[in-house]
This record gives structure tokens, C-alpha cells and sequence, in this order.
């Protein structure tokens, strides 16, 4: 860079990082526990499915949509970078400082029609979703085929073996030729209908995040969920985009490996929530608290004597970061009442699923739940958990 | 017109097909480009008199790939 030129900042990667900083700002506040400033919706579980969908697209989303949409963006910005380039050779004939790329607008043009392509397919898949009536345990395979995906797709990336390549979904024939020819294109609508066109070459995060707004089966819930998501993704597809062009492929390989680990433990993430969904024993939070007693009898032991109430039922806390006790000790052979007890609980752990007896209740953010729970044989354990697979307990029979 | 399969053992991602297929637009004498990313290779249809293997190689060099041929 010549001395007498200003180092400079593309605008865009800004603009992209002002945003990251007031949508964790927001989420900030808007999370914040205890909070009295703001009064949080009663709904508020689903915000957090969609501060969740933005922060995944923020963290891992836009890496991997950049891997298989770039192509596109690239497209977008090239006429846009040519221009730039003979119109600063043309001005400045003698002088061999570099142009500012002006593409701030071709960038935003694509992330907007990006944003809405996919905020309609949001909408879309919601819609079909309702037609469908996915109980828990449908959820849980859908998330464990959702982790297995997402596994497959991460060790695609670290190049294990041929067969995870088949993780990848390539558009069919017709479609890559349409958008390669479109692409081709240089008028300034081109960056808008590149930007809508990606939602025909999802990469693996997108598709999971499909699944999940399909499984919402909800139109408006649909349709946020995914605009959280791709919204997420926009400031890091950008940024990177950036850095890439400054700092060359050697930076962009090291982020694809970055990707393939964040993936890769998401996968498992999301597997181990569709494991305690079905109330599986393997599930990695089962696993460990049967592996490791001295945490059971130590939260036990917390967490005692065991709140009981007049007519011999369990209690039950319901709060926002889980359940509590973790662990319910149960006479065997009898019936009894679980009493779930919620107090300004607004996380999903509201979601209460008892998988084994097939029990799903949307519980009130305040108040109690009463639910009969049949005689179990001595040594048997019920699993617990919340809609999604996050918060868990069990209830052993003595 | 033939066809001929080369190996593109460097493809990372179903992106790099739909590179390699763009080639279909620039050289003179392709009919048709089929890329996959799953199964590595590159099935492309011809004029033999209008294009040589080697300038085939040399194109999806350009392109960032290496090209062999599957015998």
C-alpha cells in the first residue's frame, strides 16, 4: 500500500460488525435473567429457539453457507469490481493506488433478497409442517437424523472417508446450470435474484435449521426462525467473504476446519438431544449420570430430603435452566402424582416430555401440573426431559 | 463427439462442480459437462477435432483443479 494512502476498512465489514454487536446487545437484555426492566413475553420460549437459530447462524451458519453459496456472492461482486477498476483506471490514469471496490450495495442487495428467500421458504416449510403432527418422539428422530447429518457433513469436511462425501446434497443438473448461467448476468438486479436463487444450494447447517422450521409447524414461527437464522448468518458470510479476499485461501482453509469442528460437535449436540427426546439410557447426559453415581447421590444429597407433598406425590421444580431435583426417588409398584411446579418459567424446559409414557405437556409459566404417573417395577428408571432434548431428569423406582 | 470421465480428486464441495461445469459455456467444442463432487470426476461430452485432452486438463487447471483421465 502506497504511504500516502489511508488504510481503510471495507464499509460493509462495519456495518456487518455493528450489527453482530446490537443483535448480542439485544439478545443481551433480553436474556437477561432476573430482569424486571423488561417484561418477557410468555412465549419467550420461542425466542430463545430464535435467539438459538441466530446465534448458530452467526457462530457456524455463515461459514458453511459461504462454503457452498460464495460462488454466487463472488458473482454478484465481480461485475460490480470490474466496474470499480475501469472506472478508477479511466480517472486516474497516472497514479497506481488501488480502487475501493464500491460493493456495499451489491453485498447488501444479496444478503437482503437472501434474507427474504429464505424467511419464505421459512414460512413455507412451517406451513407444511402443520399438516404434519410430530409428537416427541418423531421430533427425536428428526433430531437424530438431523445429527447424524450434521456428523456426516463435519467429517465429510475432514476428509475421513469417500463415503461422508454423500452427506453433501448436490442440486440436480437443471438447477446448476440455471444458476451458473444467471450468474453470468451483469445488471444490477443480478445480486438480488443470486441472493433469492441460494436458496436452491443450502449447505448442511441451513438444511438442518429447514428441518427444524419444518418441524415448528408454524408459519410465522417458521418464517422467524429462519430469518433469525440467515440473518445470523449475513455479518459472518461478510466478514469473511472479507478476510478471505484480503488474506487468501491459507485463511479459508484454516475457518473450514474451524467450521468442520463446531459442526461437528453440534452434530453430537443435537444427536444427544434426540437420544434423551426418546428417553434413551445412552444418551450422554443418562450416561453420565448412571455412570458416575457420586453426581447422582451428590445432587440427591443436595438436593434432600426430597420435597413431598400431603398425599405422598413428588414434587417437581420446573425452571428456566432445568429441572430440579435431577434426580426424583420413587416408591416401586405404586401409582403417585408428580407435581410439576413452574414460577416464571419461560425456557423450554416448560416443554415437559416423560418419553417412555408417551406424556407431552406445554406446562403454564406459572402454576402446577399434575400427572399420574402408573406403578414401575423396582430398578426401572423414567427419563424426563424438555421438548428439545436440552434439560433432563429421571425418576428411579426403589 | 466422445465422452470421456477424468478424475478431479481435489474437489471440496458441491461448488466445485458447478465451477467445473461452467467450463461448458468457455471451451470451444464441449457438448456437456457432468461434475460430481460425490464420486470426484468430471464426465465431459466433445468434438475431438475441436478440443484435446490435454486442453482440457489445462482448462480445469485454470480452474484450481488437477485433471486426470480415467482410463
Amino acid at each position: 500500500m502506497p504511504k500516502n494512502q489511508k488504510p481503510s476498512v471495507d464499509p460493509v465489514v462495519i456495518v456487518m460488525l455493528g450489527i453482530v454487536f446490537v443483535a448480542i446487545a439485544v439478545a443481551m437484555i433480553a436474556f437477561q435473567p432476573e430482569s424486571n426492566s423488561i417484561n418477557i413475553p410468555a412465549n419467550s420460549g420461542t425466542l430463545s429457539q430464535l435467539f438459538v437459530a441466530f446465534v448458530t447462524g452467526l457462530t457456524t451458519g455463515g461459514l458453511s453457507c459461504l462454503a457452498v453459496q460464495g460462488g454466487l456472492l463472488a458473482s454478484s461482486l465481480a461485475h460490480q469490481i470490474e466496474q470499480d477498476y475501469v472506472e478508477h483506471a479511466a480517472k486516474h490514469k497516472k497514479t497506481k493506488t488501488n480502487p475501493r471496490s464500491n460493493s456495499a450495495l451489491p453485498i447488501s442487495l444479496f444478503l437482503i433478497a437472501k434474507l427474504v428467500a429464505y424467511t419464505l421458504l421459512g414460512a413455507l416449510l412451517g406451513w407444511l409442517g402443520s399438516f404434519l403432527t410430530l409428537s416427541p418422539m418423531t421430533r427425536a428422530f428428526l433430531m437424530i437424523a438431523i445429527g447424524i447429518f450434521m456428523i456426516g457433513n463435519a467429517l465429510r469436511m475432514f476428509n475421513v472417508h469417500p463415503i461422508f462425501r454423500y452427506f453433501s446434497i448436490e442440486p440436480p443438473k437443471f438447477i446448476r446450470r440455471f444458476i451458473r448461467r444467471t450468474a453470468q448476468g451483469t445488471d444490477t438486479a443480478t445480486p438480488i435474484f443470486l441472493g433469492l436463487l441460494t436458496v436452491f444450494i443450502p449447505c448442511g447447517i441451513t438444511q438442518a435449521m429447514m428441518a427444524t422450521a419444518l418441524g415448528t409447524g408454524s408459519i410465522v414461527m417458521g418464517a422467524a426462525l429462519m430469518f433469525a437464522f440467515t440473518l445470523g448468518t449475513s455479518p459472518v458470510f461478510f466478514i469473511i467473504a472479507y478476510l478471505t479476499t484480503e488474506l487468501g485461501s491459507r485463511l479459508e482453509k484454516f475457518f473450514m476446519r474451524f467450521v468442520a469442528v463446531v459442526v461437528l460437535i453440534l452434530g453430537f449436540v443435537t444427536l444427544d438431544g434426540g437420544l434423551n427426546l426418546m428417553g434413551s439410557p445412552l444418551s450422554l447426559q443418562n450416561l453420565t449420570r448412571n455412570l458416575i453415581p457420586s453426581e447422582s447421590s451428590a445432587s440427591a444429597q443436595a438436593d434432600s430430603p426430597q420435597p413431598i407433598v400431603a398425599d405422598g406425590g413428588l414434587i417437581l421444580e420446573v425452571q428456566n435452566n432445568g429441572y430440579f431435583p435431577k434426580t426424583l426417588k420413587a416408591p416401586a409398584g405404586q401409582d403417585f402424582t408428580l407435581n410439576l411446579i413452574t414460577e416464571n418459567t419461560y425456557s423450554c424446559a416448560r416443554d415437559f416430555v416423560i418419553p417412555a409414557l408417551n406424556y407431552y405437556e406445554l406446562l403454564p409459566d406459572t402454576g402446577t401440573v399434575q400427572v399420574n404417573i402408573p406403578a414401575q417395577k423396582a430398578g426401572s428408571t423414567l427419563f424426563f426431559t424438555c421438548s428439545m432434548g436440552m434439560y433432563t431428569g429421571q425418576i428411579v423406582f426403589e | 463427439m466422445i465422452k470421456k470421465t477424468f478424475q478431479i480428486p481435489d474437489m471440496t464441495c458441491s461448488n466445485c462442480a458447478m465451477k467445473l461445469e461452467s467450463l461448458e459455456d468457455t471451451l470451444e467444442g464441449v457438448k456437456e459437462i457432468n461434475a460430481s463432487y460425490h464420486r470426484l470426476e468430471m464426465v465431459i461430452e466433445y468434438d475431438e477435432s475441436k478440443l484435446t485432452d490435454e486442453q482440457i486438463v489445462a482448462a480445469v487447471k485454470k480452474k484450481g483443479y488437477q485433471a486426470v483421465l480415467k482410463q
